[in-house]
């Protein structure tokens, strides 16, 4: 029928754009950053990356920011915080029958009492710069010197902070009225109601027993059409990496860590929806290691049980599966394999110029 | 006559001169205002990226960051920049690449307002008097929404619908700045009518509705050189207006001389609230403070999810109906595929605006319902509404649960059969459109021809063409001198 109807047809779609909500993962490993402190210190890193969530928030109203601190040993919001929805309210309203505390957003209530602002900034700026500061400084003040026993941090817990706050996001935006919406079929194609986004600030290395925590994280992410953006200043990443690559982000090493306002406005600036128009930097080569389920050694080969696809660096002992209790054959392994001489081919004379011989495994590892 | 709000806030801005600019972007909180409100999000990711750059960069080297098939995206927000005066271009020339760069003044600008701090109290100085208690923001979105549909009462009353508004009716400068704004006008009985201008307005969601009215307001105080008053630094206080945060109090002794005597007509429109003991201090309104966001004023997102929040907690702390934020609802017609039109309203402002193109049938404490006909899109033609006009107030105002729905199924807001219907009864007594523009004709040779029509193409103003005869129309003229300009000097 389309092709007979060739009338002009008008449809009126919505044109406003999605808000877009940009989460800021910061590695705020004390040591870290000690290595780092002659390029630049953390105080440094702060206000460059503030100054790339105004440019974030700058773009519309309607966009949001989340900033999270992965420390040594937990993850702590340094905005938007909880401590200020619950300082308004009595803790029990603080925090609402699914055990979840209110965050407080600028955006949504403002509070008269903050009168501290200039009027050289814009007001949301103030805040957020405030809440960021007062946070860190009260997170670095609770670190203790037991703490700094970690070398590592713990970046999964910071990842799916950052994933359950677009979460809400979205529930909040797609239900707003409840009783409505439970009458429409969920489309999985659709678009979801908030752009995600995911910054990771990294200065350490990745942490082999975070594995499978942040693999369940990149993959939720991938799902939920949030992209994982990560720019390394110091450490080796291996996870990070991969996580860039799942969710179609954007890996950016950084050589030189003072340039990080640099990276973080050309590199990092276009959200998901400019992203279709923009070529955005590749990362040439993945490192795809991963840790293995018995030791969390970081390996390149290893054993994988036919059953549940458990990793293990070793063959696991009485070769039971570790996960899944499988009994696995491992067939002759570890027999040497025998050597037979080399049958004495005649030199086939090759028509259509393709040198390449035929080697039987011609087809490259498959990608996760 | 168009249905985007930022379109006509574009045309102001775009006849500015150059200098103009200058001045406007001295003040950061316009440079953040104009950047947010007026780009297309693929030339603010231009400027981001540029805004700390230390020196201008080739063109070619931004066509590179494209990808090939957003070039005609990538193209118009360049034109767009040029014409906000965002960016400079170099001319082309032989022995260098044409190079592109942010005005200094822009740039310098905007990174203040990103990185804080300079002298400039352009975000506003803050009272420091005690506030009164009874001024919170639920407060001050009545106080905004009172005044603005009495304005609104205003133009429609002039239908003949007769209007149950419990106002006394807008300010007399606010009634003789729409009668100076053509939106009504008297007639020879003695009474007011509305024109078309003036529905055209009434359609527009409300965003759009305010930039109207101070757009008018401006050009009005312009063109009387006795007022004093300069009509770009209005316009740079309203944008900074814009940046004003809801709910808290401003210091009017902080304001020049100049721009103290704006506010009483502001006060006139609803954008700011002066308290009647304390004169020094001033509250923007959600009216004024969303001047910059695009879309709605009244149903931005952000609000949905206060709204979502709020009514969260009002049910959980059984406050029964939620007031405030939820309780300005605009969003609230659904129309269904068989032309039936339900609104959730009991506001007589917006059902004697939905009376002017439906035919009403029931109404119930907080909906009416009916539908829409033939005799009724007539009707409202011959009033002098378009077509356009209804759809793009149906949309504006289309129910939260038709943006759900059309959200998840990927299907337009509004079923495309009653699009297509309205437009099809308006077509029946006019078969034609006019665009006013500037014919391209005479040129010198096939290609001469070819380049400039993919140029005016490219940048977005063809409107036809026919490349047998080498004509063609587009309906602004002013880059496609500019590049005929260059292409003479280049040869």
């Amino acid at each position: 029928m389309d092709a007979v109807d060739v009338s002009e047809h008008y449809e009126v779609t919505s044109v406003d754009s999605p808000p877009s909500l940009l989460s800021i993962v910061i590695d705020t490993n004390p040591r870290a950053w000690a290595a780092l402190e002659s390029r630049l210190s953390l105080s440094q890193a702060l206000s460059n990356i503030l100054v790339f969530v105004n440019a974030h928030l700058a773009f519309s109203n309607t966009n949001q920011v989340a900033v999270i601190a992965a420390h040594v040993n937990r993850a702590v919001w340094l905005y938007p915080t909880a401590a200020a929805a619950a300082a308004q309210k009595p803790p029990a309203a603080a925090r609402d029958h699914s055990g979840d505390v209110q965050m407080q957003d600028v955006s949504a209530e403002t509070n008269n009492s903050s009168s501290s602002a200039s009027a050289n900034k814009y007001p949301q700026f103030a805040q957020i710069e405030s809440s960021v500061f007062s946070s860190i400084q009260s997170l670095m003040a609770e670190t203790t010197v037991q703490d700094l026993d970690q070398y590592t941090t713990q970046l999964s817990g910071a990842l799916t902070l950052a994933l359950c706050r677009i979460n809400k996001a979205s529930q909040a935006l797609s239900s707003s009225d409840t009783t409505l919406s439970n009458a429409a079929p969920v489309n999985s194609t659709a678009p979801p109601p908030v752009k995600g986004r995911i910054v990771v600030i990294s200065v350490s290395d990745s942490e082999p027993s975070q594995y499978i925590p942040t693999m369940n994280a990149v993959f939720a992410a991938a799902h939920n059409q949030v992209a994982i953006d990560t720019i390394a200043l110091a450490g080796d990443s291996t996870f990070l990496q991969q996580a860039c690559f799942n969710t179609n982000g954007i890996f950016l090493k950084a050589s030189n860590p003072q340039g990080l306002l640099t990276y973080l406005m050309f590199g990092l600036i276009p959200d998901t929806e400019a992203r279709e128009s923009i070529i955005t930097p590749a990362h040439d080569t993945v490192d795809f290691r991963t840790a293995c389920f018995c030791h969390g050694k970081v390996i390149d080969t290893g054993f994988v049980c036919s059953v549940c696809l458990s990793i293990f660096c070793e063959p696991p002992e009485n070769a039971e599966c570790l996960t899944c209790g499988t009994v696995l054959a491992l067939g002759n392994y570890g027999a040497k394999p025998a050597v037979l001489p080399r049958k004495k081919k005649k030199k086939k004379k090759i028509a259509n110029g393709s040198g390449r011989e035929e080697t039987g495994s011609a087809t490259g590892t498959p990608k996760p | 006559m168009s249905n985007n709000p930022s379109l006509h806030l574009a045309e102001y801005l775009e006849r500015l001169p150059g200098t103009t600019f200058k001045k406007l972007y001295q003040q950061p909180s316009t440079a953040f205002a104009i950047f947010r409100r007026m780009l297309p999000h693929l030339a603010k990711t231009f400027v981001m990226r540029m805004l700390f750059m230390p020196h201008p960069m080739t063109l070619n080297d931004l066509d590179v960051w494209v990808k090939p098939e957003a070039k005609r995206n990538k193209d118009q927000s360049l034109s767009i920049l040029r014409g906000l005066h965002i960016v400079q271009i170099s001319a082309p020339s032989k022995e260098k690449p044409q190079e592109i760069q942010l005005m200094s003044n822009f740039k310098r600008s905007l990174r203040l307002a990103l990185t804080g701090g300079g002298n400039h109290n352009s975000f506003g100085v803050p009272s420091s008097l005690l506030i009164p208690p009874e001024i919170d923001l639920q407060f001050l979105d009545r106080y905004a929404r009172k005044k603005w549909e009495d304005v609104l009462h205003f133009v429609v009353s002039s239908v003949g619908y007769k209007s149950v508004g419990d106002g006394s009716g807008p300010n007399k400068g606010v009634k003789e700045l729409l009668i100076a704004g053509r939106l009504v006008d008297r007639r020879p009985s003695g009474g007011l009518g509305i024109t078309q201008a003036g529905f055209t307005f009434l359609l527009q969601e409300a965003n759009a509705q305010v930039w109207t009215l101070l757009l008018l307001w401006l050009d009005v105080l312009g063109n009387n050189k006795g007022s004093g008053l300069d009509p770009v630094d209005m316009l740079s206080f309203l944008f900074m207006l814009a940046s004003l945060e809801l709910g808290r109090a401003y210091d009017t002794n902080a304001l020049t001389e100049e721009r103290r005597n704006m506010l009483p007509s502001l006060v006139d429109f609803g954008l700011i609230y002066i308290p009647q003991h304390k004169r020094s201090m001033f509250f923007p309104t959600r009216l004024a403070t969303t001047l910059t966001s695009g879309g709605n004023s009244l149903r931005t997102i952000s609000e949905g999810v206060t709204a979502a929040t709020q009514s969260a907690q009002a049910s959980q702390q059984s406050l029964g109906p939620l007031s405030g934020g939820g309780e300005q609802q605009s969003g609230s017609v659904v129309i269904e595929t068989n032309y039936r039109l339900y609104a959730y309203t009991q506001s007589a402002l917006q059902i004697a605006v939905l009376a002017l193109f439906a035919k009403l049938n029931m109404r119930f404490p907080d909906m009416v319902a009916g539908r829409l006909s033939r005799a009724s899109i007539r009707q409202a033609i011959n009033f002098g509404i378009t077509a356009d006009q209804i759809i793009s107030y149906l949309a504006a105002h289309a129910h939260e649960q038709m943006h759900r729905t059309a959200a998840l199924t990927n299907k337009p807001v509004l079923p495309p059969t009653v699009v297509d219907q309205i437009r099809l009864w308006q077509l029946e007594n006019e078969r034609m459109k006019t665009t006013s523009g500037f014919l391209f004709r005479d040129f010198t040779d096939d290609k001469d021809y070819l380049d400039t029509a993919r140029f005016s193409e490219e940048i977005g103003v063809l409107v036809w063409r026919n490349d047998h005869a080498r004509m063609f129309f587009a309906n602004k003229h002013e880059q496609i001198k500019d590049f005929l300009k260059t292409r003479k000097r280049a040869e």
